[in-house]
């Protein structure tokens, strides 16, 4: 195994690749002290265990990791060793910067060939989910090789090979993410659990995509399983909670129409409006009026 | 043309069903809600959700099938899971969500009122058996550990009445669904004093008793306008779903008894006297004032089967579990009757009819170096079953039994229905198309009409065409098996009271040392 370290800023390597912030790998053979402190950082930090075993707090949890694990580190989240140092053993690693939008959404960035919305989908998985370390993903350990053989051959079109093979990793740690919490058994385990992803962010304009991906299925078995378990498509499900919330909001006086649809997921007061009538025969106001105290 | 719709509010869905009036099925829809377990012992439900579900499955039925086809609807009417309770303030804003029939957190309460000289009392004029999933027991538990909601309480409703007070603005309940809530006297039909004082609360903090006929009044402008009904569309109060599954099993006459299993399951008789049970293990809910069904219900029915299918199912296809429980029967067909010696206890949900014990917890028993994967499978099955032998054994010693009606998803499986009979020893009929509440719910409506003189001659209408014959060498053979399994059931009521505390306080320790088990997790 090659060790190295590429580092932004300091490395030629990495000049034409801004996003890459570092990129390693290392066969740690002796015990030094304060190797490996809690930090925080604004990049993505992604490490595979090649070998060795590693005590690792991520996000103030304690894990343990194993040759093939990977362990992913949000922006913001604190990562260090337990004893403060690095243990004996090989691991690789990459930094990547994440672009965040404005609306507090993170995604892959400019130099990613995903589509937008997979792009999107992508990045909710990452932030959703809690799960950070990743078992027996030996596929990421093998791209995170060919990024460093790509970056020090520099062989025609590495370029967009290297953006390319980061954009793999993401696509197979996320596959990972999804199929780890569902072993695709208990399909209504896996609907209630994203129900209460929905209920939590309930004013996120959800698209199909990003429900099948919550729970690690494609867009045509999750529609097909969806419908036949629920009566609805992913979408009127959808609705229904918005509406079955925007209900207890509306019989709640403090609230404002106009919140209450962009809390529950609206895209504006008048969408919110159409669709509550639509259903329910009342305007959201007349809903409120018939509900409220009479004094 | 007229018809007559059904809308069942049950544990995972309401499901909504069109009937011509000669009772054939013009169309029907369904809409799932989750239930949320928010704590151990917990099982609640959004209001809000179930009523906005009800409305768009019902409107989809009326503008996809009903509308179009220039269907006239006559009436509409209702049923529901039993036991749910949803505490209301004064403007009926719903206060937290409702409590369903499978919430254990009363379990204190049950205790402390079972070991009270008036439990006895309280049972016999009720019928309903002290449990925690009886209203009674869960409205005591407001009052006790949930002061605040207690105090701003004006009514306290089952969830039929929460979703007819959103159509029609009236707070109603039928005698049916309230001689299911531990407070209704079932033989004076008035709400039972000592029970009310018990729950703390006064008949007016509970909705009007109605007859099961009762017309629930108009549906308010807004829903006549986006259902696009008529205001003299006829809304019937209906009943619960048990007592609507018995009637529309055909169910009238002694002699007989029908066995429901879909996730849980029940045995029921029907009859014009209240069982008298000791040893209070059955249920005696009334359908009409001169009409009981009586029984007892187990925790522990098909959902057993399908925490099985998920455990070991083999997935060919990902989350197919149809296709997996097929193939794991086909795989028990191949063992012979009786699992080679090999018996489960089904009980992973403690047990309510007849052992009554929460305690109680899963076995496999018997096992020998022979047995194989299909011999799990098959006793799994095997036990579900003998769980429902032996609620049905305890009525048979009130009542006489000749012959049983099936329903339920899991009942009708053919190789299920199969073993019913051969464990019964008892001919059973079934009809394939499992809807017998919105069949109960379709004849009590036809009678409302004028369609049928009684609900007698209501019942006699429905003919069960699959007959399924006992085998007499199996039946042996269960019966031998299943003296043991009764044995079992309540021998081990000792370590399954000490494993269930141990595994009570795991539980509560791995909750605190979350950290730990994610350890061993990664």
């Amino acid at each position: 195994m090659n060790q190295f370290v590429l580092q932004q800023g300091h490395s030629p390597e990495l000049e034409l690749f801004p996003h890459i912030v570092e990129l390693g790998a290392k066969k740690n053979s002796s015990i030094q002290l304060n190797s490996l402190p809690e930090s925080v950082s604004d990049s993505i930090r992604i490490y595979y265990v090649i070998d060795g075993k590693f005590e690792w707090n991520i996000h103030h949890q304690p894990y343990m990791l194993y040759p093939g694990d990977v362990a992913l580190i949000l922006p913001g989240q604190a990562f260090g060793s337990e004893k403060g140092f690095l243990e004996i053993g090989s691991l690789s690693w990459i930094h990547i910067t994440i672009a965040k939008l404005e609306s507090g959404e993170v995604v892959p960035g400019k130099w990613s060939s995903l589509s937008e919305s997979e792009s999107l989908t992508i990045g909710k998985i990452l932030v959703l989910n809690n799960s950070l370390v990743l078992s027996k993903l030996n596929e990421a350990g093998r791209i995170l090789q060919y990024i460093q053989s790509e970056l020090f051959n520099q062989h025609i079109g590495y370029c967009t090979r290297v953006n390319h093979l980061i954009d793999e990793l993401f696509i197979t740690i996320t596959r990972q993410l999804t199929r780890q919490s569902n072993p695709a058994r208990d399909f209504p385990k896996a609907f209630m659990q994203l129900e209460q992803t929905l209920r939590q962010n309930l004013s996120h304009q959800w698209t199909v995509e990003e429900m099948a991906a919550v729970v690690g299925m494609g867009t045509t078995l999750f529609n097909e399983k969806v419908k036949s378990y629920s009566g609805f498509s992913p979408i009127n499900y959808l609705i229904n909670i918005r509406i079955s919330e925007a209900i207890k909001l509306l019989k709640k006086v403090d609230i404002s129409l106009t919140d209450i649809a962009l809390d529950t997921g609206f895209y504006s007061s008048q969408h919110f409006s159409t669709t509550f009538k639509k259903l329910t025969g009342y305007t959201p106001s007349e809903f409120r009026k018939n509900n409220l105290p009479h004094n | 043309m007229k018809c007559i719709i059904t809308i069942e509010l049950g544990t995972n869905a309401v499901r909504v069903f069109a009937f011509d009036l000669n009772g054939n099925v013009i169309g029907s829809m369904k809409g799932h809600y989750h239930t949320f377990h928010t704590g151990p012992d917990y099982s609640e439900q959004d209001p809000e959700q179930i009523f906005i579900t009800m409305l768009y499955v019902l409107k989809n039925l009326l503008n996809e099938i009903i509308h179009p086809k220039k269907y006239a609807v006559a009436s509409i009417c209702f049923s529901a899971s039993m036991h749910s309770v949803l505490a209301v303030d004064k403007n009926g804003v719903p206060l937290g969500n409702a409590i369903t029939w499978a919430d254990n957190r009363a379990k204190k309460e049950a205790q402390e009122l079972k070991n009270s000289p008036d439990a006895k009392t309280i049972y016999t004029a009720t019928g309903t058996p002290i449990h925690p999933m009886s209203p009674l027991l869960k409205i005591a538990w407001i009052k006790n550990n949930s002061r605040e909601r207690f105090a701003l309480t004006s009514k306290f409703l089952s969830i039929k009445s929460y979703i007819i007070q959103q159509l029609t603005g009236e707070y109603l309940i039928d005698y049916s669904l309230a001689s299911a809530t531990g407070l209704l006297n079932i033989h004076t039909l008035k709400w039972e004093t000592g029970a009310l004082d018990y729950a703390g609360i006064s008949a007016g903090m509970l909705p009007d008793l109605v007859p099961v006929f009762a017309s629930a009044g108009k549906l308010k402008k807004a829903f006549q306008n986006s259902l696009n009904l008529p205001a003299d569309t006829k809304i019937i109060v209906g009943s619960s779903d048990g007592c609507l599954a018995t009637l529309g099993a055909g169910i009238w006459d002694e002699g007989k008894a029908t066995i429901t299993i879909e996730d849980s399951g029940a045995v029921r008789v029907v009859g014009k006297k209240v069982l008298q049970d000791e040893r209070q293990r059955f249920f005696n809910y009334l359908l009409t004032e001169d009409c009981y069904v009586s029984g007892g219900p187990t925790n522990n029915g098909g959902i057993i089967f399908e925490w099985f299918t998920k455990q070991f199912g083999d997935f060919k296809n990902p989350f197919d579990e149809e296709q997996s429980m097929e193939e794991l029967i086909a795989e028990a067909s191949k063992v012979h009757a009786g699992s080679e010696g090999l018996l489960f206890l089904p009980y992973l949900l403690g047990e309510r009819a007849p052992i009554w014990n929460a305690n109680a917890r899963g076995v496999y028993f018997g096992l020998n170096i022979k047995h194989e994967r299909r011999h799990f499978i098959r006793a799994t099955i095997e036990g579900i079953l003998y769980e429902i032998y032996s609620i049905g054994k305890i009525l048979e010693e009130h009542r006489t039994i000749n012959s049983l009606s099936i329903n339920g998803s899991f009942a009708s499986i053919p190789f299920c229905t199969q073993i019913i009979a051969d464990i019964f020893n008892k001919p059973v009929n079934l009809r394939a198309d499992y809807h017998s509440v919105g069949v109960g719910a379709f004849l009590l409506s036809a009678t409302e009409m004028g369609i049928y003189k009684t609900l007698d001659e209501a019942a006699k209408t429905i003919d069960l065409p699959d007959k399924y014959v006992p085998r007499r060498e199996s039946h042996a053979v269960y019966s031998s098996y299943f003296s043991i399994f009764e044995r079992l059931s309540t021998k081990l009521a000792e370590e399954f009271e000490a494993i269930a505390t141990l595994q009570e306080k795991d539980a509560a320790d791995s909750g605190t040392n979350k950290v730990l088990s994610k350890i061993k997790l990664t």
